[in-house]
């Protein structure tokens, strides 16, 4: 199927297994810094950048890849789309600085020009709205991002639909990517390991109570997270879409570098055969 | 337009300019097509073909290390049916010679899925991966002459089509390899494939990659590469594919004054897939620069400092 797509010359949405297939046409361009802005959680930040083809063409679940003139680490690195506002022809990505990549970002100026590959992804989230779901969308850490743009680009499509956020963290001060959720009508649980937010434990602690044969799952951050809302989802029965977060050296499908492997056996690029999956799909 | 002469031959292979990609960096050609124009390339150079479809090494196969990357995908690919069923077809419908890159187990295999390409008229010439260092159980064909000569004779008795042979850097002297490549019937050589290598995670104490072993490249393995060039240059008469660390047009300059006669772009794509273009323009601006009207002059034109 992926490499039937791949052989194809225009660009369409295909639907199966409950996951929405959209490659974006991929651009590598310059773009503009709009602003560079630290959030209250240490180290990290949110870089708001100008490129009217990422706005435009970027879904949730969607990715790009930065380049940074890092000396001697030459790979670029990606990182979910977090907010698109095609009005302006500007996207947002939240990063914590963890190597020269993620430093270098964390001291780019307004203005200066920022090396991006994108919108990257093969299958990505698919909302499917139909009416009555129960949309619940498990983050932690880097893996709430493309879930806030996914729970208000369902709010938006459909305003009467049901979405619940539950953001995981070690700590409060480490809770993010929940910028205007509320404004969008969407309820949010927090939950943190230390009991310093929210839910005292874990984000399955908060997901267990949630779930009914009308609920669909959506998730993304750390593996064992993924993992056990997967194998939580499935069961109680519900559809789980997890977004897979793998070291990408490419980021186009042609290293074969990222791959997860599959319950039928198969190795499967995270990049452009993912990154999202049905989690039933997954060999965790 | 400028009046270069960008024209370079691979044995009977025509190419329109000297730039290709290395096997293994590019797919099959149709997952950058919003980057890339095939019939831009002087060629188009695969992901290994094997004869049985390959799922490949567990991850973690890549790892990022100083200036280059090491990777064991252990030859992840659908196998020749595969291909010939859904990659050709593809590639077929841009004006641009396909190389394939050919793994095998013994002689045998690698002639088994060269006749089946020559046959569907599937690729314009074929690479010899000699020295894939990621499949265990595989003989390595390219560290020993006699070995490598035997693969090299047993694909020139199944096709008319040029015959490269993909040497690796992991031999005491590569000029003994490239000899009797050229003695076996070879149209020509690519080199280096990657420099066998490992990494380790010292908090965790654990090898990085799940293969242990891993090749090595990227801008780390150049110096390597260039030499390996220039000596085989000086050593044989057929031409030379170079390749090792490309990240920039005047780097392909380097491996053709070492003595190649055509480049190939591998892991510098996965940084950026347009490389190959800015190479192949490059390439020409540097000859407009430097008063050179054909690309030619500059295969081998190297002098001492």
């Amino acid at each position: 199927m992926i490499n039937f797509l791949h052989g194809m010359q225009t660009y369409e949405l295909f639907r199966f297994v409950g996951i929405r297939i959209y490659f974006g046409v991929i651009k590598k361009e310059a773009a503009q810094v709009v602003s560079v802005t630290p959030l209250s959680a240490p180290r990290h930040f949110v870089l708001t950048m100008k490129s009217a083809h990422l706005a435009s063409h970027s879904r949730p679940g969607h990715f790009i890849a930065v380049a940074a003139d890092t000396g001697s680490a030459i790979l670029r690195k990606p990182f979910s789309v977090y907010t698109v506002n095609p009005d302006a022809g500007e996207i947002s990505i939240l990063f914590s600085v963890y190597g020269p990549t993620t430093t270098a970002m964390s001291r780019m100026l307004p203005g200066d020009s920022i090396d991006v590959l994108g919108p990257l992804g093969g299958r990505i989230f698919d909302p499917e709205p139909i009416k009555g779901i129960h949309h619940i969308l498990v983050g932690g850490g880097y893996g709430v991002p493309p879930l806030n743009y996914l729970a208000k680009t369902i709010r938006a499509s459909a305003p009467d639909a049901m979405v619940t956020v539950i953001i995981g963290a070690r700590t409060a001060n480490l809770l993010v990517g929940d910028d205007d959720l509320l404004d969008a009508g969407v309820e949010v649980i927090y939950c943190t390991d230390d009991g310093s937010a929210g839910v005292h434990g874990r984000v399955t602690d908060a997901l267990l109570p949630l779930l009914k044969s009308d609920s669909r799952v959506y998730t993304c951050g750390p593996t064992p997270m993924m993992k056990a809302v997967g194998e939580l989802s499935e069961a109680h029965g519900v559809d789980c879409q997890v977004s897979l977060e793998t070291f990408m050296p490419c980021g186009v499908g042609i290293c074969v570098g990222c791959v997860v492997k599959m319950r039928d056996g198969v190795f499967s690029r995270t990049c452009t055969d993912g990154p999202v999956y049905p989690g039933c799909e997954v060999a965790w | 337009m400028s009046t270069v002469n960008m024209t370079v031959q691979i044995g009977s292979l025509k190419m329109r300019n000297p730039v290709t990609t290395g096997s293994g960096t590019f797919g099959f050609g149709s997952e950058t097509k919003d980057l890339v124009p095939l019939d831009r390339l002087g060629a188009v150079t695969v992901k290994a073909t094997t004869r049985e479809r390959r799922l490949g090494n567990p991850p973690q196969r890549i790892v990022e290390t100083a200036s280059g990357i090491l990777n064991a995908i252990g030859l992840q690919n659908g196998g020749i049916d595969d291909y010939l069923a859904n990659k050709a077809p593809y590639l077929r419908g841009f004006d641009c010679p396909i190389i394939v890159n050919v793994p095998g187990e013994n002689p045998n295999d690698f002639a088994y899925v060269v006749e089946r390409l020559t046959a569907a008229g599937a690729a314009d010439a074929v690479e010899l991966n000699l020295s894939c260092p990621n499949v265990s159980h595989g003989l390595d064909y390219a560290t020993d002459p006699q070995l490598a000569a035997s693969v090299v004779a047993a694909v020139r008795k199944v096709t008319s089509m040029p015959v490269i042979a993909k040497l690796s850097p992991n031999v005491t002297d590569i000029r003994v390899i490239a000899k009797a490549c050229e003695d076996a019937g070879a149209d020509a050589l690519s080199m280096i494939n990657t420099v066998v290598g490992t990494a380790i995670d010292p908090r965790k104490r654990k090898f990085r990659l799940a293969n242990i072993t891993g090749g090595l490249s990227g801008p780390a393995v150049k110096p390597i590469a260039l030499l390996a060039v220039w000596r085989c240059y000086n050593t044989v008469k057929i031409p030379i594919i170079g390749m090792g660390g490309i990240a920039c047009p005047l780097d392909a300059i380097e491996f053709m004054l070492a003595g190649a006669t055509a480049v190939a772009c591998g892991t510098g794509n996965f940084v950026d897939p347009t490389l190959s273009l800015e190479v192949i323009d490059g390439i020409e601006k540097y000859c407009v620069e430097n008063g050179f009207a054909d690309v030619n002059a500059l295969i081998g034109a190297v002098t001492a400092a």
